[in-house]
């Protein structure tokens, strides 16, 4: 019962360019879709799919082998999108990357190669084994969606979403991604180990093939631009605004975070939370969708204090999310007419 | 906001009723103006840490918290009976049959020391029985607020009865210090319990991992929660001096009742306008009965007035003599061994008297049998005590009766020396009447003892009529000398007047006198015991008579009053011959009154003053009482009420109709005791909700969605007006989820829900919720 009244959708449907019923369904049908691959991730696959529609890049941080890259193959699969993937390497170039320019003997002049950065989807596994120089051409990719090279801008197709993987365990030899840039990411998940029963039943259905290979699209790339502008038409309320700068304000004030939300990070929770309402087929933003994404939007933005983290129980989870959480619980969500807009 | 929802640490309740504990220990101190002493203080302390420590244990013992109270009344049952109890109780502390007669009287003690006291009391038993269980009931309400009810902010209701107690009895109200130290008290209490609920919802929160990890924030969100309580504190001690300032009409008299229900002489003030207010009562109440043999009747001497203060008859207050206990007193004054003087045991009982000084006729020699402490003061041989009163006291004087023969009095030697000096002490200006009446009346007599029978036969004559009420009228009541001029003139008055007037009419003629004020010898009756009988004295019998001071016999009464006590032998004219003077033997002054006036002033008059306002003014202050207990204890409710109302207008005229029934459902969930912080969001407090019995039904279900739809719609979504249909549905909905709240909620829960409205409370601080961060 209670499950049902957190999830099932609220009233009313806009007028907006795709009807957002429409939107909760496709999204619904994406969701179920990439979970025929990787079950019992619910909330990754959400979270991953909120980026997606909310024009975002995401980061995945986890071990090797619970799934990473193959959450974002199955996303970009169920959506009928271009699909490309980078392994970064220490050596590998920022030209690997963008593209490069090479002469045209018979045209005799010089042809721009694209990268793989150009696609709908790209993934880039084990971005923090790539070189500073490497980590921040595909940054920069992502925050302007062009790559100029020699004096040429070209345009990245719309939606462009990169979906990085890194992994905390392995430090040697890997360079971290800075504060800085791992603002650009809209949102951070980490994955964790499946339960016991759904590890089992991968034993059992990925024995021969895998199973990314049954996998069909089930949304046209057309349609998943509709969704996004859908998404982009979604009301925020004032008092919702309200609440989402509260939250960042009050991350600067805390005095176990040295680093606070950025307004980047305000707008991206604003952008993501349109798209988590769009996709339980809502046309207006609930200070409870701030709430669901604070913690994968907010937390890999913030840096807690030294003293924090020496008083910190490690077998308590993450203390960054832990924060997060307690500010979401005292933040108080405005009560305000959402006339006043 | 049950009990169990947020299991506070052992070290939290304790603090929480360490922070009660002095919240009640200072609002009692306010009663502190109306008692005298600090003992009852430090027994009303010692109550309450024991009720409400006990009450912590038993918590500690994990006791269900609707029990506690019912614990913390046996506990307080247990102490009382510990310090009141004596010999009734059972292995000192457990109360027997006998226990609850025991306490029965010491409340029937206390009604009539409030009655009879003056303030400031003194704390004698009853009293303090009283202070202590009104204490203790205290400490337990305000325990259950704070502990069981977990609303401390309500405790200021129990703490603000102490406070106001003063405003009715005494014009100044309670202290000021006593106010301040109240509200900071109450202060320290919300203070406790902000830290206590924070800290329990950092630990009891949805995970328990962000209890080790999550620190408090700096920015302590008590501020709004501070301005409330400083705000309530203000509303609180703005309201105390209203009502104290706003009625003077119940302030001294109605309900300590010190004027017209007749202190005996508490404080030695006036006691001359007490004892004339309580000879016009119209109802006499038992002071005391007492056994002696058949001509045993002296009368009882309560205290002596010797000396003018001003224009005024007043007590010599000398301070105490530990020394002098009542087991041994001296010889008195002037006795010498010429004179006949037989001791003669006489048993009295104590009914209703309540005054610090004790009965007793005049010399006595011993007094045995007397509870609390005892002294006798020298001079006057008058017997008060320091720690307790005539209540209950049951004790056996032994009374030297002398029986001085009119030749002895007659030869006394002249009187002399600096003792004496006081006794004959007369103000500069003594009105010319005074003068002029000693000297005619006495003038043809060649002795003191001629002189003090003449005056005695001059008041006696039929020129002066015996009247409570006539001084009263004419404004002369008292004992100054300006009303001993008026009575001269008037020739109408009382045995105040007839006593005074002999006193200083003796002075003026050369004799020591003083005036005597306490019991005639009362009314036999029927009923003898071994041999002798026992004697009635009623407060009728109040009397106030003139001594006057014979060298070799010592202070000798006279009887100046027409009509009231007996003339004793030696003061007749011609005594020592047949009795020619038509006075009252003892047993007829009793029964039948034979020798008063038609009209007996005693008995007869003043029907309007006395017992029966007394009665009326308890019922009165009863009343005032109860009716500010139901108003204090029905105020949520209406306020509540007031609100739902206004909430259920709202939704009619489509005012942000949403949120108005949102806001209603809620409320009413929180009334009910579910815990739904005041920040969840709308989605959230659904969730929790929907747990409940009523929701399972799938219209209840639906009305909730309805409503959280709609509400999520209003506040958040973009803007639409409600029309009529959607508001109707709203009304309904609402009405349906409330319904569905009470399901399965017991009978006591709802009454509670009404009575006790939670929501009220999470309205005053907001800001310490934390919220539930269910999310979409």
């Amino acid at each position: 019962m209670s499950e049902a009244v957190a999830v099932t959708g609220g009233p009313g449907a806009g007028s907006s360019i795709m009807g957002i019923d429409e939107v909760g369904a496709l999204a619904a049908g994406i969701v179920a879709n990439v979970e025929t691959v990787i079950a019992g991730k619910r909330d990754a696959v959400t979270a991953s799919l909120t980026v997606l529609l909310a024009e975002g890049h995401l980061l995945i941080e986890d071990v090797p082998g619970v799934g990473k890259t193959m959450l974002a193959k199955a996303l970009a699969r169920s959506v009928d999108a271009t699909v490309s993937r980078i392994q970064f390497t220490p050596d590998l170039l920022p030209s690997d990357v963008t593209g490069v320019s090479v002469f045209d003997q018979s045209s005799r002049r010089f042809e721009f190669k694209r990268g793989p950065v150009f696609a709908n989807l790209v993934i880039g596994d084990e971005i923090n084994r790539a070189s500073p120089k490497t980590q921040s051409a595909l940054l920069e990719c992502m925050e302007e969606r062009q790559v100029t090279a020699d004096g040429t801008t070209y345009r990245l197709d719309a939606p462009f979403t990169v979906v990085a993987t890194q992994n905390p365990v392995e430090m040697e030899g890997t360079y971290p991604l800075p504060e800085a840039q791992r603002d650009r990411f809209m949102a951070r998940i980490s994955m964790g180990y499946p339960a016991s029963a759904d590890e089992l039943a991968m034993l059992s259905t990925r024995e021969t093939k895998s199973p990314l290979d049954d996998l069909s699209a089930v949304v046209s790339l057309e349609e998943l631009r509709s969704m996004i502008e859908a998404v982009q038409h979604v009301f925020t309320s004032q008092p919702v605004k309200e609440y989402a700068v509260d939250l960042a304000r009050a991350t600067r004030d805390d005095r176990q975070l040295r680093l606070g939300a950025s307004p980047r990070a305000t707008l991206q929770l604003v952008r993501a939370a349109k798209a988590h309402a769009a996709m339980h087929g809502r046309d207006f933003v609930l200070p409870d969708d701030i709430d669901a994404l604070a913690v994968p939007v907010l937390a890999h933005r913030l840096v807690p204090t030294s003293r924090a983290l020496g008083a910190h129980d490690r077998d308590a989870g993450p203390l960054i999310d832990a924060i997060v959480r307690r500010i979401v619980g005292e933040t108080p969500v405005p009560v305000g007419s959402a006339r006043r807009n | 906001m049950h009990p169990d929802d947020r299991p506070l640490s052992r070290a939290q309740r304790l603090a929480l009723t360490a922070a009660s504990f002095l919240l009640v220990a200072v609002a009692s101190m306010a009663l502190g103006p109306l008692i005298s002493g600090s003992g009852w203080w430090w027994l009303c302390a010692f109550i309450a840490a024991g009720t409400m420590f006990g009450g912590s244990g038993l918590r500690a013992l994990r006791v269900p918290g609707s029990l506690v109270p019912l614990g913390e009344l046996v506990i307080l049952l247990l102490l009382l009976t510990l310090v009141f109890g004596g010999g009734t109780s059972f292995a000192l502390i457990v109360p027997t049959a006998d226990t609850f007669p025991l306490f029965g009287d010491l409340f029937d003690g206390a009604q009539r020391t409030i009655q009879q006291q003056a303030v400031p009391a003194i704390a004698v038993p009853a009293l303090s029985f009283v202070l202590a269980l009104g204490v203790g009931v205290l400490a337990i309400c305000v325990d259950v607020l704070v502990q069981t009810v977990r609303m401390p902010a309500l405790a200021a209701a129990p703490a603000l009865v102490p406070i106001l107690i003063p405003g009715f009895i005494i014009e100044s109200g309670a202290e000021v210090w006593a106010l301040v130290f109240s509200a900071a008290a109450y202060l320290l209490l919300l203070r406790v319990d902000v830290r206590v609920r924070r800290r329990a919802n950092l630990a009891g929160g949805d995970d328990d991992e962000r209890a080790a990890t999550v620190v408090p924030p700096a920015r302590v969100p008590a501020a709004s929660g501070l301005a409330t309580t400083l705000g309530l504190t203000t509303v609180g001690i703005l309201v105390a001096t209203v009502l104290a300032a706003s009625t003077p009409s119940i302030s001294t008299s109605l309900l300590l009742g010190t004027g017209s229900q007749g202190a005996i002489f508490g404080r030695g003030v006036t006691p001359f306008i007490d004892l004339g207010r309580d000879l016009r009562r119209p109802e006499p109440r038992p002071a005391f009965h007492y056994f002696a043999r058949d001509n045993d009747r002296p009368y009882f001497t309560l205290l002596t007035l010797d000396r003018f203060e001003g224009a005024a008859w007043g007590v010599t207050e000398s301070p105490v003599d530990a020394d002098n206990t009542v087991d041994a007193l001296p010889l008195p004054d002037g006795l010498d061994g010429e004179v006949e003087a037989k001791e003669h045991p006489i048993d009295i009982v104590v009914d209703e008297v309540r005054t610090t000084w004790l009965p007793l006729p005049y010399p006595t020699r011993s007094v045995e049998g007397l509870s609390g402490s005892w002294f006798w003061d020298p001079g006057a041989l008058t017997v008060r005590s320091v720690d307790t009163d005539t209540g209950g006291q049951r004790y056996r004087a032994t009374w030297l009766d002398r029986q001085p023969t009119p030749a002895q009095l007659r030869s006394a030697r002249p009187t002399g020396g600096d003792d004496l000096a006081p006794y004959l002490a007369l103000p500069d200006d003594v009105p010319s009447i005074i003068s002029e009446t000693a000297d005619t009346v006495t003038a043809a007599e060649a002795t003191p003892y001629d002189a003090a029978v003449a005056i005695q036969s001059y008041l006696r004559s039929d020129r002066f009529e015996y009247s409570t009420e006539a001084p009263v009228e004419e404004g002369y009541d008292g004992g100054g000398f300006e009303v001993i001029a008026k009575f001269l003139e008037n020739k109408s008055g009382y045995c105040v007047h007839f006593a005074s007037t002999m006193a200083v009419l003796a002075r003026e003629a050369g004799i020591p006198s003083r005036i005597s004020v306490g019991y005639t010898q009362g009314t036999a009756t029927q009923e003898r015991v071994g041999g002798v009988q026992r004697i009635e004295v009623d407060s009728h019998d109040l009397h106030a008579w003139p001594e006057l001071y014979f060298e070799g016999v010592g202070w000798v009464p006279f009887e100046p009053t027409p009509g009231r006590g007996s003339v004793p032998d030696y003061s007749r004219p011609g005594a020592g011959e047949a009795a020619e003077t038509p006075t009252p033997t003892p047993g007829a002054s009793s029964g039948a009154p034979s020798g008063r006036p038609e009209l007996d002033p005693d008995r007869g008059l003043g029907a309007s003053a006395g017992g029966s306002v007394g009665v009326d003014g308890w019922w009165w202050r009863g009343g005032i009482v109860v009716l500010l207990a139901v108003v204090v204890l029905i105020a949520p409710a209406v306020l509540r009420a007031a609100q739902r109302s206004g909430r259920l207008r709202r939704i009619r005229r489509g005012e942000r109709p949403a949120d108005a029934a949102w806001d209603e459902l809620v409320a009413s969930a929180r009334d009910l005791g579910v815990r739904l912080d005041a920040t969840a969001t709308p989605r959230g407090a659904a969730v929790a909700l929907a747990e409940r019995e009523g929701f399972r039904e799938p219209a209840a279900a639906a009305a909730l969605l309805v409503l959280r739809d709609a509400v999520e719609l209003e506040r958040y979504g973009p803007g639409r007006h409600a029309d009529e249909a959607s508001v109707a549905r709203l009304a309904g909905a609402l009405s349906t989820a409330r319904a569905a709240l009470a399901v399965g909620e017991p009978l006591a829960g709802r009454y509670r829900a009404v009575l006790v409205p939670r929501s009220l409370v999470d309205r005053v601080r907001p800001a310490f919720g934390e919220r539930t961060a269910t999310g979409a």
